[in-house]
């Protein structure tokens, strides 16, 4: 179950990086350890205009500003998207089910 | 991303919801040319939605992924904007700006069109519009456009760099920002006697901003000025930690 629960979210995160990417993002291979600037070439910007689009899928259960705070400018383009993918699942995993 | 149409082009948003018992709105405003909001999103959005703010950031017109139009850098183009983006945000009540730098600027002179509009302002490294802080940003534009005319070189020995650089080189070569800027019509200074709201300036020690604060405490002899050693103009990036120290017990005297 949680191995499923990951793939759903990195194939998410994965559709979220491309777009922020544009074209440049369309054959990129994105994978638990792609990092966003060595393999991606995401700048600090980048990295951080994820933020709306988590919003919009997540709601406010995925607190981002949490995850990236105390990062600067350099070290988040050291982040693996498996760490944000893991932040994403832990996060929902702490929210009370509803049905 | 968030994109949004304000002032006839469109602004990258982002906002960070607050965090328990909503106490106040702060919007935070970065630097000119290779800054961006990710200084601010990095460093204070999250403390700041702890304190109970609502925390919304834009990139500022011709950087980050906000439009670059040719033209339309004069200060009233950013304040215009900042208007704009405050409708769009739906907030009536007063609101803390926070600006890095130039975004300080911007936040000095939205204060000076609108002084009861503002809760409170803290600068780090900045001034308000006068005559002397805009011919030191007319040298630093005029530095920054002949370091970029080599942009190539460099990016080439630094790759990881390569991207910002490009962008804020075609921020001063394509757009008329380098002339545009310093001749801005700025804001009498009769118009900051009607800033009466708290404001805290933060300046590295090793800068020249600080050179400023005498002539910011003239306009606002409410502001407080602290000095951080050691840091250049980039105390943001650079000193995050001190930042926090000196702002989140600041704003908690002044927000409740």
């Amino acid at each position: 179950m949680p191995l499923d629960r990951t793939t759903t979210i990195l194939a998410d995160v994965a559709g979220m990086l491309r777009s922020v990417l544009g074209d440049f993002g369309d054959d990129a291979e994105i994978t638990m350890d792609t990092t966003f600037r060595d393999d991606l070439g995401m700048e600090s910007i980048d990295v951080v205009s994820l933020a709306g689009r988590l919003q919009a899928r997540y709601g406010t259960s995925v607190n981002f500003a949490l995850f990236v705070s105390g990062l600067d400018v350099e070290s988040v383009g050291e982040l693996r998207v498996g760490q944000l993918v893991d932040y994403i699942a832990d996060s929902l995993a702490k929210v009370p089910a509803t049905s | 991303m968030s994109m949004v149409r304000a002032n006839g082009i469109a602004q990258h948003v982002e906002e960070v919801p607050p965090i328990g018992a909503h106490r106040g709105t702060v919007v935070l405003i970065h630097g000119m040319t290779s800054d961006s909001m990710a200084s601010w999103f990095l460093t204070l959005a999250h403390p700041l939605a702890e304190a109970g703010l609502r925390v919304l950031l834009y990139d500022l017109r011709g950087h980050g992924r906000s439009a670059r139009p040719a033209t339309g850098y004069r200060l009233d183009d950013f304040v215009d904007d900042l208007e704009a983006l405050l409708a769009h945000w739906g907030v009536d009540g007063p609101v803390h700006l926070f600006g890095n730098s130039f975004g300080g600027t911007v936040a000095f002179a939205y204060a000076a069109r609108h002084p009861s509009a503002v809760a409170g302002i803290v600068t780090i490294e900045s001034a308000p519009p006068t005559g002397e802080w805009f011919t030191r940003m007319a040298r630093r534009l005029a530095r920054v456009t002949e370091t970029l005319a080599d942009a190539d070189a460099v990016a080439a020995s630094r790759p990881l760099m390569a991207r910002r650089m490009r962008d804020a080189s075609a921020l001063l070569a394509q757009t008329s920002i380098g002339e545009e800027l310093p001749a801005s019509a700025l804001p009498d200074a009769a118009a900051f006697a009607a800033v009466d709201c708290p404001v805290l300036c933060l300046y590295g020690g090793e800068s020249a901003v600080k050179e400023l604060a005498t002539a910011t405490e003239r306009l606002l002899p409410q502001s407080k000025h602290v000095v951080v050693p050691g840091q250049k103009h980039t105390l943001l990036i650079k000193a995050p930690d001190q930042v926090r120290a000196e702002v989140l017990p600041w704003l908690a005297t002044h927000v409740h």
